[in-house]
């Protein structure tokens, strides 16, 4: 076994929101920051420069502007504060859009946050269960070609997500993942540790959503918060002030009572003038994530309730498989932190399942008693960056050296390895 | 990014959370790697959350390199000299570590400035270590003596198992470097990347830079080394250091530029293999582009059935909207 194996494994976790970064064997990531690569292009496009005297100087500079950018909250606070970095989001619904930003993240991620030298280290990338065999391709010839790593191993984020689990309680490898992320939402069975690929749903509610409707809200009852920060402000509120209730009517009337202790105010400055404001948040608390339980109120294309959208996919999943799918509903991701989420999510599954199982014991007339069936939503303090969390176990045994395509087989096969999973080498 | 920043921003980050949240009391207990192998172990403890124990490996120093105890020479002091009252080393150190060092966060000075400063010290603590034998003969240069008990030529580590080389004289210092790639395709590009280095070095905004040569073969200082040594397959760089360069507060700056001049190189040589195919990517567009436009018309018999139906959409299409 090489040196590289001695170390410990890089483990990156790419989410449309957020990445979450560290070494194998630790407990959290050593880094969490927003996916975003903020970019100078003022000197891609010459068009824009005056004059040609000083060529040389435009053309030294063209040649540093491929180290002129920067990526997590630097690049934020860089295109705050002047504009000639635009931001760019290489990620989008969890899928991989823009290559040349998505190498510069990792490149900024390996040398300048973890600052190891990949030559050294394995390494555990995740990818949502949709992503393409190409864009997997993609991630290998970027990561052999550019970074010369030793071995690769590119593991599905809801699996990760059940092994994080795995340790905390229970060694049960057969559950649903309901992962809420910024910008994708996946309900995906896992049985023994396989994907049911058929049976994943996939909703076009996600975070970002819930971010947009909490800054519809704001805006509607004309809180005055600039509009270049709206979106920032609302996602903060998001972050800090949401919650899940159990009856929105209820909470109508809650809010109404005692409005002092349920409306926060959120304080900030003007990005602009560095003037102070502030505004009040209000039902935006739980009305944010109400629109995973009733979409009808954030958008009239897609109304199934997230509850649905879950007992639907385990209806679909092979018959066997369906107790023990009800009894191990693990969440991941970020959205699914706000608070009572999981009770909710658990109460509301409740409900579909006992109709059901009530209205087949109507059926059979009262002969045949159905056994009552078990749903259980597992929620973890680490639910944030539990795909991290499982990736990191993964990674610390001893095994996952030899699951790894190495640099070797990349250069005799090609690009075209990463199309399978190195589990199953030498079977096909 | 540059040059790469001497606080480790991992360290950096854990220190100033654990100050702003000294009273929660919160366990930590981290592994981390850095280039060059050297690796982190940071531990706090919940019922004394002011003490943060570090132990700091070193990468495995080849044989003509001097190392006292595992540590580099006058490390032990280095570190005292810089955290003073802060720092409590413990002897020996923990297993497979090669120092350990107890910090004090309860003696940090309460001005915000003055302490994040001192975090930030803390956090390079690479450079205090790794950095402390060529510190002190740099050092000896600001003053244009040679330290008494030094060699003619010392080996000083900066990778696993390879080490480079440094001439102290009494005006200046000979810093020598053997360049050693694994990949091919990095050697050829690290070759390329440094002769330009070295032509980059004459442009007149450079005028008071260390001087800099790059050659294929050893150059002559190192005519003690052994063989072994001097097996590199990126040919040597040769920085002249005089004592300009190592004045007050440059000594820090270049003790770090130097010590880290190889994982430099290397990230540069990767950055510049990331842009070749941001180049290689908008040139496959492009020409992907152009083929398409180069289509000719369908050829009517050897259409596929697909295309007929697509055409055919299109044509009611235009249709439908002619109607309308």
């Amino acid at each position: 076994m090489d040196a590289a194996a001695s170390r410990p494994a890089v483990v990156i976790d790419n989410g449309t929101g957020y990445t979450k970064m560290g070494f194998a064997g630790n407990v959290e990531p050593c880094f969490i920051v927003p996916t975003v690569v903020a970019v100078n292009e003022s000197f891609s496009n010459p068009s824009r420069s005056s004059g040609k005297s000083n060529w040389l100087a435009q053309h030294s500079a063209g040649v540093m502007a491929d180290l002129d950018f920067f990526i997590g909250e630097e690049a934020l606070a860089r295109s705050r504060s002047s504009n000639t970095y635009n931001l760019s989001y290489p990620i989008r619904h969890g899928q991989v859009e823009n290559w040349d930003a998505m190498e510069r993240f990792w490149q900024q991620c390996i040398f300048n946050y973890l600052r190891c030298d990949p030559e050294d280290h394995y390494f555990l990338l995740t990818e949502s269960p949709l992503t393409a065999p190409e864009s997997r391709e993609y991630t290998g010839e970027i990561m052999f070609e550019t970074f010369n790593i030793p071995g690769l191993y590119i593991a599905v984020q809801p699996v990760l997500a059940l092994a994080a689990g795995y340790t905390t309680s229970k060694c049960e490898m057969t559950g649903v993942v309901v992962d809420v992320g910024d910008g994708a939402t996946h309900v995906v069975p896992v049985a023994d540790g396989y994907v049911i690929g058929s049976s994943i749903k996939s909703i076009p509610i996600c975070g970002k959503d819930v971010t947009l409707f909490v800054q519809q809200l704001m805006r509607e009852r004309g809180e005055h918060v600039p509009a270049e920060d709206c979106f920032e402000v609302a996602r903060k509120v998001k972050e800090m002030y949401c919650y899940t209730c159990s009856d929105i009517v209820k909470e109508y009337n809650k809010h109404d009572r005692e409005p002092s202790k349920y409306i926060k105010q959120w304080k900030g400055t003007k990005p602009k003038t560095g003037a102070p404001y502030s505004c009040d948040v209000g039902y935006e608390r739980f009305l944010g994530p109400e629109i995973f339980f009733n979409p009808e109120i954030y958008s009239s294309d897609f109304t199934t309730p997230l509850p649905a959208v879950i007992d639907k996919c385990i209806q679909s999943a092979p018959i066997d498989t369906r107790r023990a799918l009800y009894k191990n509903i693990v969440l991941s991701g970020g959205s699914t932190m706000f608070k009572d989420f999981h009770r909710r999510l658990q109460r509301d599954l409740k409900k579909i399942v006992d109709a059901r199982v009530i209205a087949s014991d109507a059926r059979l007339g009262g002969e045949v008693k159905a056994q009552p069936v078990e749903v259980n939503v597992v929620s973890h303090p680490i639910q944030r960056f539990a795909v991290w969390f499982g990736g990191s176990v993964l990674a610390s045994t001893p095994e996952f050296y030899a699951a790894c395509h190495t640099k070797a087989e990349y250069e005799e096969y090609g690009a075209s390895i990463c199309r399978t999973n190195p589990v199953f080498k030498g079977m096909y | 990014m540059m040059l790469l920043q001497s606080p480790s921003r991992f360290l950096l980050q854990i220190l100033t959370d654990q100050v702003q949240n000294i009273e929660k009391g919160v366990d930590l207990d981290f592994h981390s790697v850095e280039f060059d192998d050297v690796r982190y172990h940071i531990q706090v403890s919940t019922k004394s959350p002011q003490f943060v124990l570090l132990s700091m490996s070193l990468p495995t120093p080849p044989p003509e390199t001097v190392f006292f105890d595992g540590l580099p020479l006058g490390a032990i002091e280095a570190v005292k000299a810089a955290f003073g009252q802060l720092v409590q080393i413990h002897d020996p150190p923990k297993d497979g570590f090669n120092l350990t060092m107890k910090f004090n966060l309860s003696k940090l000075p309460p001005e915000e400035d003055q302490q994040h400063a001192l975090l930030v010290k803390i956090a390079s603590v690479r450079e205090v270590v790794l950095g402390a034998p060529l510190r002190l003969i740099l050092k000896h240069l600001s003053s244009r003596t040679v330290a008494p008990d030094v060699d003619q030529l010392v080996a000083l580590v900066h990778r696993p198992k390879e080490s480079f080389f440094l001439v102290p004289q009494a005006d200046k210092v000979t810093v020598v470097f053997p360049m050693r790639f694994k990949d091919p395709i990095d050697t050829v590009l690290a070759t390329s990347f440094l002769q330009e280095f070295v032509e980059a070095r004459r442009t007149a905004g450079l005028n008071y830079a260390p001087s800099c040569l790059w050659s294929p073969t050893p150059p002559s200082e190192l005519q003690a080394a052994s063989a072994q040594e001097l097996s590199a397959n990126a040919g040597f760089v040769t920085f002249v250091i005089s004592p300009r360069h190592v004045e007050g507060k440059k000594l820090d700056r270049t003790v770090w530029n130097l010590s880290t001049f190889h994982a430099y190189v290397s990230y540069h040589v990767k950055c510049s293999e990331g842009f070749m195919h941001t180049r290689m990517r908008r040139r496959v567009e492009s020409l992907i582009l152009a083929l398409d436009r180069a289509k000719p018309d369908m050829d009517k018999s050897k259409k596929s059935t697909r295309i007929k139906a697509f055409k055919k959409l299109t044509l009611g299409d235009s249709r439908g909207n002619s109607n309308s």
